[in-house]
């Protein structure tokens, strides 16, 4: 952090800065309508192949007596683990005073909520009776892991919300004083209600650093339950491929690796769509590239240690389960995600050209998808193979092919979490400008004046 | 590729059914010219009745009344034409050895009881006289009461006389039987006395439900159409000793025996984040009221 010298420096700077990381909110052009034409389409589609299910029941789904997780519980899964990216970047790597992560977070945490959110609206698309939900909390049994989940997703759906509310307070008094007309009214009021009279006094502003940091703290143990409980959904069971000791820490690790992932990706498109090169840095992708290989490690030495200990015994259930895996109807994908999206990013990341913004966005690209297919594997295989001899029932009970509504409805999951991030970038800043401030030297006295560029 | 083995599986076997299927049910001649060493006397058809109404009523029906159970091929009537015109030899044959979907009953009934469901198929033979039988059911009336104290059932039984007035009825058999889920589960017999009144003790190891209570069903033999009666809930059983089908703390259990370990852990961290939740909601407002301080 350097000292600036004069006053006209700061003012200057600040002036930049707000130029800068105010352009997703006040960009205009035939791109953004396009886009959120797009959005609101494909989720309307996607929400009309609800709609369908709703009128004539699960039975629209290829899901059946077996194999009643299938698509839905897959994607909620995915979206769980995404969402976990919140926790390691705007809680771990702050804690740990990593300044480079700073900018990150809120990105970070718009895909925290828009994940977790979808997560729990895709739990009640998964159910037949939707009108049915209270029931869980009026009826939950507490020694359910549904319950459990469904308690923690809100929590931690809580917990993003604030720990993205908290820092954007101080820029939404500073957006409220600066901007004029270029915004519209609402989004103005809006400002100023959500801004609750920020003066920037040194009891808010420690205020604000106590609340972030009791959340930070407080996100480490929701956010790793989360996910930890999700997997329990599964290894609760004594089902092959589920009934493991590590599923909670593979889970997670697992969801660092996809939701870093995901955070390049949108760190890539907002420095392309809004011009935040000088925010989101080389450097910031060089060490975002750095902590991917890191989780992909990780996650490598997991799915090392998930395969190898029951593939060496081969029990029986287990034997037939991981022959589909490895060679059966499976094998493509499970291939795919192991070497394509596991092994071949570790070794390419390994190299500076690929932690360059363009290729470490393409990378990314591969280990989401990849990170998608293995959720569809952790789920959808294991019901194939049901303890229970599977006798006399229809041959069409012992396969799994998620149907067009099924196909509708996760389009609607997709695009639904892609218009809550691009509507939470078009009404606050990706990047908290105090924060930005604050690390170029300029005073915290210049944040609550007004514009003089006006 | 599953279905076409599916297909070819199905195929094979009808080949090999249809030949069965059509099949005669051929008897060797030394078994078919073999005569039954019972006598065709009333006794031997009554006893060859009970043996068929436990064994083979299930499936074939009442004979004469067309009403077996639906299978392929259809189990043969006792009074029909095709069952009758079997010689005593070949009916013994066939119970014995069986075929298809009729089971053998050579290790199941005895050689003696096979020869008297013979006499009881001839009852219904054109050839012969029949000796027992099938009556209209006499109307009759049972009233019965249950002595908990001493586990006794009072049972008083009458029935329609000729001129249609209700008279006691004597030294006629009555069933004892407890209501289970799937039907009634038989106890016992007794049989009335000279003033058509029966007093059965329901013996003392008899199961009831965890409490012991037992629903008693007493009726009447079936040439009797008398309504049962129902005894709910008599405390004349011993205690069931029911396994808790659900055990504490696993996936399923309901919340009547959650394991306290599972419920303080769930209640301790949810509360618990809620708790700091709540805590930072307050921060919030505060600096809203911080605002106003310089
Ligand atoms: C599981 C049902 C079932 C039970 C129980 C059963 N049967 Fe049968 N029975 C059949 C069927 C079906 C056939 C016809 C078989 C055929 O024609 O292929 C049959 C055929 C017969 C036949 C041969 C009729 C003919 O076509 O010549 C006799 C005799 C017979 N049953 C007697 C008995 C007796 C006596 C008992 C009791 C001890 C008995 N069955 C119990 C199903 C049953």
């Amino acid at each position: 952090m350097q000292k600036t010298e004069s006053p006209e420096e700061s003012r200057r700077k600040l002036d930049k800065i707000v130029s800068d990381l105010t352009r997703s909110i006040l960009l205009k052009d035939e791109l953004t309508r396009f886009w959120f034409f797009i959005l609101i389409m494909f989720a309307g589609v996607g929400l009309w192949g609800w709609i369908l299910q709703i009128k004539n029941g699960l039975g629209v789904t290829g899901m059946g007596d077996y194999i009643s997780w299938g698509l839905y519980i897959a994607n909620f899964v995915f979206f769980v683990a995404i969402s976990l990216v919140g926790l390691l970047i705007s809680s771990v790597l702050q804690l740990l005073k990593i300044s480079w992560a700073k900018p990150v977070s809120r990105a970070a945490e718009q895909i925290a909520i828009a994940a977790v959110a979808l997560a729990g609206i895709i739990i009640v698309m998964d159910m037949g009776r939707p009108d049915r939900l209270l029931n869980i909390f009026l009826h939950g049994r507490y020694a359910s892991p549904i319950v459990w989940d469904l308690t923690v997703v809100s929590t931690y759906l809580a917990i993003s919300l604030l720990l993205f509310y908290i820092p954007l307070i101080p820029d939404l008094a500073l957006l409220h004083e600066r901007m004029g007309p270029e915004l519209p009214t609402w989004k103005r009021k809006l400002y100023k209600v959500l801004a609750l009279g920020w003066k920037g006094n040194d009891l808010q502003f420690k205020t604000v650093y106590h609340a972030l940091r009791v959340l930070m703290i407080l996100i480490i143990p929701v956010g790793l339950s989360i996910h930890t409980v999700t997997s329990w959904l599964f290894a609760a069971t004594l089902r092959p491929g589920w009934d493991s000791t590590i599923f909670g820490p593979y889970f997670v690790v697992g969801a660092f690796v996809a939701g870093t992932g995901a955070l390049i990706i949108l760190m890539y498109v907002y420095r392309l769509r809004y011009g935040l090169k000088e925010y989101y840095t080389d450097m910031h992708f060089d060490r975002m590239g750095k902590l991917l290989v890191l989780v992909c490690l990780v996650y490598l030495y997991f799915n090392i240690n998930e395969f190898f200990v029951p593939v060496y015994k081969m029990k029986l259930a287990e034997g037939v389960h991981l022959k589909t895996l490895f060679s059966g109807g499976y094998a493509f994908m499970f291939w795919f995600a192991q070497i394509v999206g596991l092994v071949l990013p570790i070794l390419l990341i390994q190299l500076k050209f690929f932690r360059r913004p363009l290729p470490l966005s393409l990378i990314s690209v591969v280990i989401l998808l990849s990170a998608w297919f293995k959720r569809y594997l952790i789920v959808i295989p294991t019901m194939e193979h049901p303890f229970l001899p599977v006798q006399n029932v229809p041959e069409s009970f012992h396969h799994y092919k998620p149907t067009s509504t099924e196909m509708l409805i996760m389009l609607f999951s997709f695009f639904a979490a892609l218009l809550i991030i691009s509507i939470l970038a078009k009404l606050f800043p990706v990047i908290t400008i105090w924060e930005v401030a604050e690390e170029q030297g300029i005073d915290k006295e210049y944040l609550t004046e007004k514009s003089n560029t006006q | 590729m599953n279905r076409l083995k599916n297909i070819i599986g199905t195929a094979v076997l009808m080949m090999l059914a249809l030949p069965v299927l059509g099949q005669d049910w051929i008897v060797p001649d030394e078994q078919a010219a073999l005569a039954n060493p019972s006598e065709y006397t009333l006794d031997n058809v009554k006893l060859g009745k009970a043996i068929y109404t436990k064994n083979c009523k299930s499936c074939h029906g009442d004979p004469g009344k067309n009403n077996p159970l639906a299978l392929v091929p259809v189990p043969v009537d006792m009074a029909s034409e095709k069952m009758q015109t079997n010689s005593e030899g070949s009916l013994f044959y066939k119970i014995t050895n069986g075929k298809g979907v009729m089971p053998p009953f050579e290790s199941s009934i005895s050689e003696n009881d096979r020869w008297l469901l013979v006499s009881f198929i001839q009852n219904y033979s054109p050839g012969r006289e029949q000796v027992l039988l099938d009556l209209p059911p006499i109307k009759a009336k049972l009233l019965a009461s249950v002595n908990e104290a001493q586990g006794l059932v009072d049972i008083m039984a009458e029935y329609e006389d000729a001129n249609e007035v209700y008279v006691p009825l004597l030294n006629a058999p009555v069933i004892i039987s407890s209501k289970k889920a799937f039907g009634n589960l038989k106890i016992g017999e007794t049989v009335t006395n000279d003033q058509g009144r029966a007093i059965y003790t329901i013996p003392e190891n008899t199961m009831g439900d965890e409490h012991g209570y037992l629903s008693v069903v007493v009726s009447l033999s079936e040439e009797y159409e008398a309504a049962e009666v129902i005894l709910d809930k008599a405390l004349v059983g011993t205690a069931k000793e029911v396994p808790e089908l659900i055990r504490k703390g696993v996936l399923w259990s309901t919340n009547n025996n959650v394991s306290l370990w599972v419920l303080i852990s769930y209640i301790l961290s949810t509360g618990g984040a809620w708790m700091v939740i709540i805590y930072v909601i307050v921060q919030i407002v505060k600096i809203k009221k911080y605002s106003r301080s310089s």
